[in-house]
């Protein structure tokens, strides 16, 4: 991670060098080469992004492809304006730390709803333009002052075939059960999810979750903490259940099936009592593209972007006009599939905006 | 100009610029830092408060100095019986295993850990192996513990433990250990008596530089403690990065930060640290 | 003190080390006596040191034997010999005082706190740094690590004190007054003596004996003066003192400068010689001369400044007289 970054920052840094002329294109491609960077992505952090395209801050890796493919080139052909990516992964944190130094290089961040509860409200993010996006294109609720969901994400879970056998887990309850269901678990690690899934599986009904009850949600996760791993990554979750580290595993249902894939089918997905994540799109303020941002948020709210971000990623889609177009090879996967949306469980970004700080850290000081 | 060069070398106004400049790069964000411990997100010391109030902090900051204390007494053991190896081999394998030791540097360490994870995680290598010839019917848990976390660590550690060992006993004036022996000592006294006191500079600088080292480790213990092992550094990330408390986040890097400052201090009292650092030993 | 020191002779029998292909030592043999003041002297490779670190133990031995009063000690280990001795350097242990270092060999044998302490009160007499007894050795000058490392050496009352080029780092006005010191203490102890030096000076005003050395081999061995007076071949003579060498009916012959008489003019009756002067050089004590004997042959005189040859310069014709004592034939080959 800290290398990343300074290999970031000093990409960035030559980047300006190349601009100003300070290097020549040869030396900055070798660097960019050397550090695993596509140059495009490096130059697009740099401060100058001028208005002829958005800048769009993510996690990189497949995201920056397929957010490319299902947004960008739309866009692009509506606006006229290209996509860049800074893959730099905006947390919390570095949004409300590039807003405060007032070197704001990024106009839209892939980040979660919560996010704009938190940071809306102590200035750190521009309103959503609700003349532009539209609020009935995505699930009631989650269309915010601040920042509107454009694709759904679940936290579901795998379980071993192998193992388990003809008497699977079910649900939550099933996975908090070692003693019905013996074996290592994984969870995330940042309390998203966890919290939600273990007051589920203490018997709270999907829709009196909120405002979440810690000390029975911590009380349920510590009955399991010797049988239980923790992820902090997509990819770490992926792996630990790839190398059979554990037989049952909390996942983003999103790679539910690359999973499923990947260990021929001996892990199996299991969507009941998901709990759906609204991703959503933020804009820090004072974004250099300005206004134009809103049209991108409002590209990727339309259909065909949210149909090929979910053959791409595998996001779920939010608008609920797409749910009816959900493909079949999908509707296992997707949780607003018709087969999935009456299993799921809602996410409340209102309780995690003002409760998430105080809650992982109670989370972490529980599970360490 | 005169009446100011009277009273300082001429010398030190060439390289003021760049004392000015490194004073400003690193005292600014330290100061910084301290300033946020005492001010977010409310003026006082309640920041400070909070490792009295809560059980949690002080459980963490103890996890981080078991497990830095036991990596740096590990590492430094290892390190020291590779730093003698080196020294007393012949000088065509003491090159190949320098060779090795820079290479290590080279390898990152998300690698190195992930590494760890294939070769003694549950289905690694070693598990399967002994599995399989039946020495062991369940894996043994190596990894996504404090073992794990350890075996990461002091791995990871060893290179920096032999450097400063390495060129401390190089430095060394063989003919002193001739000299032990020759007034009847045996190998092993002349190793106490002689060999450890005059490394001891080298034993210490190594000492110092895995501790500190290891107290900033950030990525081993989140992947190989399986999430179950948070030491102060990823505690200090999520609260800059996710919970937004930088209060407290500056609170502990200040208390790490004094803890190292205290540290030398009390070994100051010991020995002069000069010698540590390659100053002369009188 | 001499009554609890130990003495010891040391026979060195056909010893030979080889690196490899180079033969450092070569078949020495020699036999080292109880309480001598011995010396190996020689120009730097000539393998003095090599068989001094054989004889303490540090260098195994490719072939022959050293025994010590007659039993072998070939296959005693260093630590084992009890041989005492002074490093070039000293090798004093920097991290511990004046008394801790003359007290180690005692300390390590586990002797008594008490015995230790009245040993090295002792050594610190002898050696008279009484007042420096806690100092550190980085806090002394090289004369007094010099002098520690010598008590430090003796402390255990070994039978054979090894030295080698104990006075090297020393400047010349220290080195006489220590080389001084050093007699004098080997006169107070009595130990066997074996030191290793490439000063002739030093040689041959501290030694008992001389062992002359080159290339791995014994070139001669004797008192000082046997050494200087009766020089058996051209690398003793010219490595011992200046000599000259005369070539005559196929005879060599080894002549001091200062054995030569020089008397200004031709045609004395008993020149052995004469030619022209080429050079006068002043050297405070005496005056060194070179003559030209023609045929490019050169011989050195030094004449005593008393004689005052202030007369003498260059161009001069002289003629050149010895007694045929003075002469020393040579093995020639």
């Amino acid at each position: 991670m800290q290398d990343k970054q300074f290999m970031k920052e000093m990409l960035t840094d030559s980047a300006h060098a190349y601009k100003a002329g300070r290097m020549d294109r040869r030396m900055f491609l070798a660097l960019c080469g050397a550090s695993g960077v596509a140059m495009s992505s490096v130059m697009a952090g740099d401060a100058q992004a001028a208005a002829d395209h958005v800048v769009m801050w993510n996690w990189g890796g497949q995201s920056e492809e397929c957010h490319g493919s299902a947004i960008g080139d739309a866009f692009t052909a509506e606006t006229g304006k290209g996509l860049k990516f800074d893959t730099s992964g905006p947390l919390e944190g570095k949004i409300k730390e590039m807003v405060d130094s007032g070197n704001v290089t990024a106009d839209v961040a892939d980040a979660d709803l919560f996010n704009a509860v938190s940071l809306g409200p102590t200035g750190h993010l521009e309103p959503i333009d609700y003349s532009v996006v539209s609020k009935d294109k995505t699930l009631p609720g989650y269309a915010l002052e601040h920042g509107v969901s454009v694709i759904l994400y679940g936290y579901a879970f795998v379980y071993d075939t192998e193992v388990y056998g003809d008497n699977p887990p079910q649900n939550w309850a099933d996975f908090f059960d070692t003693e019905k269901f013996p074996g290592m678990r994984s969870l995330y690690k940042w309390a998203n999810g966890s919290l939600e899934a273990a007051l589920l599986a203490d018997g709270v009904s999907g829709d009196a979750l909120y405002p979440l009850d810690m000390d029975r949600a911590l009380a349920k996760l510590k009955s399991i903490k010797d049988d239980s791993l923790y992820w902090g990554s997509g990819s770490e979750a992926h792996s630990m259940v790839v190398n059979g580290e554990v037989s049952m595993g909390m996942v983003w249902q999103n790679r539910g099936r690359n999973i499923e894939n990947d260990t021929d089918g001996r892990y199996k997905l299991v969507n009941m009592q998901a709990i759906a994540m609204p991703g959503a799109y933020i804009v820090p303020k004072g974004n250099p593209a300005g206004a134009a941002v809103m049209e991108f948020i409002a590209t990727a709210q339309e259909v065909p972007a949210q149909l090929a971000l979910l053959d791409c990623l595998g996001m779920t889609p939010s608008n609920p006009e797409a749910f009816g177009q959900i493909p079949e090879d999908q509707q296992d996967y997707a949780i607003t599939s018709a087969k999935n949306i009456d299993k799921i469980v809602y996410n409340d970004p209102d309780w995690w905006g003002k409760n998430g700080g105080d809650a992982v850290n109670a989370f972490l000081e529980a599970i360490s | 100009m005169n009446a100011l060069t009277k009273h300082m070398h001429p010398g030190w106004l060439i390289i003021a610029p760049l004392l000015a400049l490194v004073t400003l790069l690193y005292l600014g964000p330290i100061l910084n830092i301290l300033w946020l411990s005492v001010t977010d997100p409310e003026p006082g010391l309640g920041n400070y408060a909070k490792l009295g109030e809560s059980d949690a902090l002080l459980r963490i900051v103890w996890t981080t100095v078991r497990i830095c204390i036991i990596t740096t007494l590990f590492s430094v053991t290892l390190g020291y019986s590779i730093a003698y190896a080196m020294v007393h081999c012949h000088q065509r394998q003491k090159s190949y295993m320098l060779t090795l030791l820079l290479v290590s540097f080279w390898i990152s360490i998300l690698v190195r850990t992930f590494s760890w994870l294939m070769l003694l995680g549950r289905k690694g290598l070693v598990n399967v192996t002994l599995e399989d010839i039946g020495l062991i019917a369940e894996p043994i848990a190596f990894m996504r513990n404090e073992l794990g976390v350890l075996i990461g660590m002091i791995h990871y550690m060893i290179p920096y433990a032999v450097l400063p060992l390495l060129v401390s006993m190089q430095s060394l004036d063989t003919r002193v250990m001739d000299a032990s022996r020759n007034l009847g000592a045996s190998g092993s006294q002349t190793f106490w008596r002689i060999y450890l006191p005059l490394t001891t500079p080298g034993l210490v600088a190594s000492t110092l530089l895995v501790f500190i080292l290891s107290l900033g480790f950030y990525v081993t213990p989140a992947v190989l403690g399986g999430g179950k092992v948070l030491m102060v550094a990823e505690y200090i990330s999520v609260q800059l990065l996710v919970t937004l408390k930088w209060g407290t986040a500056a609170m502990l890097a200040a208390l790490m930060l004094f803890g190292v400052l205290a540290m030398l201090w009390v070994m100051s009292r010991f020995m002069k640290l000069s010698t540590v650092f390659g100053g002369a030993a009188r | 003190m001499s009554d609890s020191n130990q003495v010891g002779s040391l026979q060195v029998r056909g010893v030979s080390k080889y690196f490899g292909e180079f033969r450092a030592v070569n078949d020495i043999n020699l036999d080292i006596r109880n309480g001598e003041f011995l010396t190996l002297l020689g120009p730097s490779g000539s393998g003095k040191t090599t068989l001094l670190m054989m004889i303490a133990g540090f260098l195994g031995i490719t072939k022959g034997d050293i025994a010590l009063d007659g039993s072998s000690i070939t296959d005693v280990p260093a630590e084992k010999r009890n041989f005492g001795m002074v490093f070039q350097g000293y090798a004093l242990f920097p991290h511990m005082s004046v008394r801790d270092n003359i007290g180690y060999a005692l300390s390590v044998r586990k002797r008594p706190v008490s015995e230790i302490k009245n040993r090295v009160d002792e050594m610190l007499d002898l050696v008279q740094l009484n007042d420096f007894a806690d100092r550190k050795p980085g806090q002394l000058s090289g004369g007094q690590q010099q002098r520690v490392a010598l008590a430090r050496a003796l402390c255990f009352a070994p039978p054979v004190l090894l030295l080698d080029e104990p006075l090297g780092a020393l400047d010349k006005k220290l080195r006489v007054e220590v080389q001084e010191q050093l007699k004098d203490i080997h006169r107070r102890v009595g130990t066997t003596f074996i030191y290793v030096t490439h000063d002739q000076e030093e040689a041959l005003s501290m030694s008992d004996r001389i062992v002359i050395m080159r290339d791995g081999a014994i070139e001669q061995v004797g008192t000082p003066k046997e050494l200087y007076e009766r020089p058996i071949n051209e690398f003793t003579a010219g490595f011992l003192g200046k000599s000259n060498f005369i070539r005559a009916n196929g005879k060599i012959f080894a002549l001091r400068p200062e054995k030569i008489d020089l008397q200004l003019g031709t045609g004395h009756p008993d020149a052995r010689s004469s030619g022209v002067v080429r050079s006068v050089t002043y050297f405070g004590s005496m005056h060194r001369v070179i003559v030209d004997t023609g045929g490019g042959d050169e011989i050195e005189v030094d004449i005593d400044v008393w004689r005052n040859s202030e007369s003498l310069s260059a161009g001069d014709s002289v003629d050149l007289l010895w007694n045929d004592a003075a002469a020393v034939e040579l093995q020639t080959g």
